[in-house]
């Protein structure tokens, strides 16, 4: 499969850019996707400092989202899925490097990295919804369920993208050129998700 | 547009480095929120932006190094800074608008 990459792990194209249009086109949606997470963010933002004693009976204390956290527990998460970004990049290095074995390896141990991440994130809104604070408690824990929740979904269409990927390159004994292409741009697709939750974990958890 | 493919890419000895300096910086911001949980003089306005300088670094490490933007054509990274930008302009304005964000 030494007909996978160059070795500087860019591919023949001759579209007038230079670059593939697969691979720009995932970079244009990827841009796009800053508007949908900031929608999110700064939803979570306007509503998370305010006053919702109206929504709770006398005599009960409102729950917010912050009261809630369990940093130490959503620190470990953010390790995993940083983690994970290591394991994505190492993938791609090893399909240009020809090893499809390795690059299998890798892939799966994504994936495996992402289904931490994703069963945490279960566990923590398991726990949230036990304690009392669901996605219509008030607009707070609302919005950061919306916003959590989607990153969610993302990382597990992201499982499901790495999972076939290995799937195919097991079944063919190897992944094709362009085949190749499609791990750079779930690895892409897999980066954008991390660096969407580092401003998660900073700006909804741990800044108060 | 051949130098912009001049820069070589990271050997997986140096995706390890950058990965443990990934984790050493979300070290660092979890250590920061403690001070300001734990510290008095220790204040949000000191910790708010020293967290978001670190999200920041390791937003560009991983963009930079493991997305490889920086070995990409110049066009690749108009596009996605373009998009970033754009919404970072909005959302702040929006929320600067709306009064939840002030300065600290």
């Amino acid at each position: 499969m030494a007909d996978i990459a160059h070795a500087d792990g860019h591919h023949d194209v001759h579209e007038s850019t230079g670059i593939d249009n697969r691979k720009l086109g995932m970079w244009v949606f990827l841009s796009s996707e800053f508007m949908f997470f900031g929608a999110l963010i700064s939803n979570y933002m306007l509503f998370k400092g305010r006053d919702y004693s109206a929504f709770v009976p006398a005599g009960q204390s409102v729950i917010l989202p912050r009261e809630l956290y369990d940093i130490p527990f959503t620190s470990v998460s953010s390790f995993v899925l940083l983690m994970s970004s290591l394991t994505m990049v190492l993938a791609h290095d090893a399909l240009v490097s020809g090893d499809q074995n390795r690059t299998r390896i890798w892939l799966a141990a994504t994936g495996l990295l992402g289904s931490v991440f994703i069963g945490g994130q279960v566990f923590e809104f398991t726990e949230f919804v036990q304690q009392g604070m669901t996605l219509s408690t008030n607009p707070a824990a609302s919005a950061f369920f919306v916003l959590t929740g989607f990153h969610g979904a993302h990382v597990f269409l992201g499982i499901l993208m790495l999972l076939s990927l290995y799937g195919i390159s097991r079944r063919q004994g190897g992944l094709t050129e362009s085949q190749g292409l499609n791990v750079e741009l779930v690895g892409l697709y897999w980066h954008f998700v991390d660096i969407i939750w580092i401003v998660i974990f900073t700006i909804v958890y741990l800044i108060p | 547009m051949a130098e912009e493919h001049a820069l070589a890419h990271p050997t997986p000895r140096q995706y390890v480095q950058i990965a443990v300096l990934l984790a050493i910086l979300t070290a660092i911001e979890v250590a920061l929120y403690y001070l300001e949980q734990g510290v008095e003089a220790f204040t949000t306005s000191i910790a708010a932006p020293l967290l978001i300088l670190l999200a920041v670094m390791k937003f560009v490490i991983v963009v930079g190094w493991f997305m490889h933007l920086r070995y990409e054509k110049s066009l690749v990274s108009k596009f996605f800074t373009t998009g970033f930008v754009a919404a970072m302009v909005l959302y702040v304005a929006v929320l600067f608008a709306l009064g939840a964000v002030v300065l600290l």
